[in-house]
């Protein structure tokens, strides 16, 4: 992975410095809570509904053990002993004090870690693939993209002070596992008939209060103008997006105002001018310095004729049913990735104690893995892992209570931290989660309703990414009552796509009752072979909404 | 309808409420439930305690009192006066 060089080093030690002294003025009186307060989000420090909460920054979702390993001490030492995984791939602590913010950063800094472009009008944390570097089908590493563009992006003055924040994911296979057409820019790594690799550039996409899916501006960027035609892109948003309404001010609200051929004409435009000048020409040699931090581990010369992993199938129901759901095919023969799910049944999505994050590291460590990855999706994932190695890892994960075999199904939801902790959210989601979970627990029953994502948001502002669940949920406040909507049909993968409210909302007590109906519609119509959302879109909403307001 | 008046702590980050005897208080059952007509007044003077450094983002929110009890109108208030509901572990219900 990649390493900080002395100049990163030195850079993240005096940002955590720098806070230090902030800090210190803020408490003097010499800084009001006005001028303060920019400066905290630049560090990824929010006031939220209980306490302050710390936002700390996985570039790509990537982490070492050591890296692990401090993160479940800083949990410790300055939280409550648990942290929560973001869908974007990003730790969260809701409980630390600002007097030892600064320390926090010092920690972070050591294991080459910080919490810049985790809030404010910037360029927010590079999201990638969480299988980069290991699956299949994959053309690129994802990861070196995510890394140029990092650097690119850090501190680069002309991206200061943008209209709105600004979300890329960079994608490396045709399957979607970044869910890069809801970003702000969506890149897909793609080979042409050449057989070179470029990249495909999606605009506009971003969920909240307008929601849209990204438009392509760029079919085949070639891998050193790429630098060029992001900067061009930001250029135009950076010139035309809107400054003065907040809800009006992503590129996405551009995007759809001048629509997506004028986007296009403009970065075209801006781009040939950029590119004349030569100077954001990437060049080969600085691309090469970048992917050697991503080699991949030497890997051991297997085939994947496994006799133990499978004698261990036959034998344990348990190990089987987790190797159905929670492990992927490799690309190395022998080798498999493994999903470690943050979704026990009746637990909070996403959240991981301290204990279980020292254990995680522990088991990176017995099992050779040099790192482990977040997922969008709020589970965490061990991305080389031997077959042979896979049932005893298994044993280790269940004693952790992270081996729930629910990845891609039922009971695996995605959900923002809600009204339990957020101070912008108007109804709670992590116990409707819990409540969907519990309902749906059965596991013949979930592999029998096969891949169904359910995304929660507890507001608008669609940080659980309900518009693009098979089935979203929305919390809104209904005359001081939480009450929430059901969405059908959306999609965050490669067949992206936006879901319809289906109706009037339901009180929290009627909410479960209500996704349990819509399942159902979808087993009575199901075909062989449908998952929920081919039902979906074969037959529309109409049955499902029949069906849930009959009464 | 009366209302209670609410910040956090500066330093700590703590959930605090107004007692106009007792100061900022940690307990919503020691929070004075002010009038209505005083409320706004109440609020223009907490301005003093931020610029003081004691604490942050002072608000009013709704309270409605039943037997002599004031419950906050919003969920939002209920909780942030408890904690999460999931983690009741956690936050002032703690203990």
């Amino acid at each position: 992975m990649y390493r900080y060089d002395e100049f990163d080093s030195r850079f993240v030690h005096e940002r955590a410095e720098q806070f230090r002294g902030q800090v210190a003025r803020r408490l003097s009186g010499e800084l009001s809570e006005d001028e303060f307060k920019p400066l905290r989000l630049m560090n990824g420090l929010y006031l939220q509904l209980h306490s302050y909460m710390l936002r700390i920054a996985i570039p790509y979702g990537t982490l070492s053990a050591r890296q692990l390993r401090k993160l479940a001490f800083i949990a410790r030492a300055y939280d409550r002993g648990y942290g929560h995984f973001t869908t974007r791939q990003n730790l969260q602590l809701h409980w630390v004090q600002l007097p030892k913010v600064a320390d926090v950063l010092v920690d972070l800094a050591e294991v080459e870690m910080h919490c810049m472009q985790t809030s404010g009008n910037c360029v927010r944390n590079v999201t990638a693939d969480h299988f980069a570097g290991a699956a299949k089908d994959e053309i690129e590493d994802p990861r070196i993209l995510s890394e140029v563009v990092r650097q690119w992006s850090t501190l680069h003055p002309e991206f200061s002070f943008l209209p709105r924040k600004f979300k890329i994911a960079v994608s490396g296979s045709d399957a979607d596992r970044a869910a890069i057409m809801i970003h702000d820019i969506g890149i897909q790594i793609v080979k042409n008939d050449e057989g070179e690799i470029g990249y495909r550039v999606f605009v506009g996409g971003g969920l909240g209060r307008t929601p849209f899916i990204g438009h392509e501006v760029g079919h085949f960027v070639g891998k050193c103008d790429i630098l060029a035609f992001l900067e061009a892109v930001m250029r135009v948003y950076n010139e035309s997006g809107r400054r003065d309404n907040i809800h009006k001010a992503r590129i996405k609200i551009l995007v759809h105002q001048i629509g997506p051929k004028e986007m296009r004409h403009r970065v075209e435009a801006e781009f040939a001018e950029i590119r004349q000048m030569g100077v954001l020409e990437l060049p080969e040699g600085e691309i090469a310095r970048i992917a050697a931090y991503f080699t991949p581990p030497d890997f051991e010369a297997l085939t994947d004729e496994c006799p133990e992993f499978e004698a261990a199938k036959r034998s344990s129901r348990g190990f089987a049913d987790w190797v159905k759901t929670n492990v992927h095919a490799h690309k190395m023969p022998g080798y498999a990735i493994a999903t470690v799910s943050l979704k026990p049944i009746g637990k909070t999505p996403g959240d991981c104690s301290s204990d279980q994050m020292d254990a995680l590291a522990d088991l990176m460590d017995e099992f050779t893995q040099p790192e482990i990855r977040v997922t969008h999706e709020q589970n965490l994932v061990l991305p080389h892992v031997r077959r042979k190695d896979l049932f005893a890892l298994w044993q280790s994960l269940d004693t952790l209570e992270l081996a729930t075999p629910n990845h891609g199904l039922v009971t695996d939801i995605i959900s923002c931290p809600g009204l339990d902790y957020c101070d912008l959210a108007n109804a709670r989601s992590i116990n409707i989660a819990q409540e969907i979970a519990k309902r749906f627990s059965d596991l013949e029953r979930q592999h029998d309703l096969g891949e169904l994502k359910i995304k929660i948001s507890g507001c608008i502002n669609a940080c659980g990414h309900h518009h693009v669940g098979h089935i979203g949920i929305l919390g809104v406040d209904k005359k001081g009552v939480e009450n929430y909507q059901i969405l059908l049909g959306g999609s965050g993968a490669e067949d992206a796509s936006l879901g319809e409210i289906l109706g009037p909302g339901f009180d929290k007590e009627g909410i479960v009752d209500a996704v349990e109906n819509v399942i159902a519609t979808y087993t009575d119509l199901r075909q062989d072979g449908e998952r929920f959302l081919d039902t979906v879109r074969r037959v529309g909403a109409i049955p499902f909404k029949e069906r849930l307001y009959a009464h | 309808m009366p209302q209670v008046l609410t910040a956090n702590r500066l330093q700590v980050g703590e959930v605090v409420y107004w007692n106009s005897a007792q100061g900022w208080v940690d307990s919503f059952a020691e929070a004075e439930v002010l009038p209505d007509d005083k409320a706004e007044d109440v609020l223009k003077d907490a301005a003093e305690w931020v610029t003081k450094r004691e604490v942050v983002a002072p608000y009013l929110f709704e309270v409605r009192v039943k037997d002599g009890v004031a419950v906050p109108v919003k969920i939002r208030e209920r909780i942030r006066a408890a904690g999460p509901t999931i983690r009741t572990d956690l936050g002032k219900q703690a203990g």
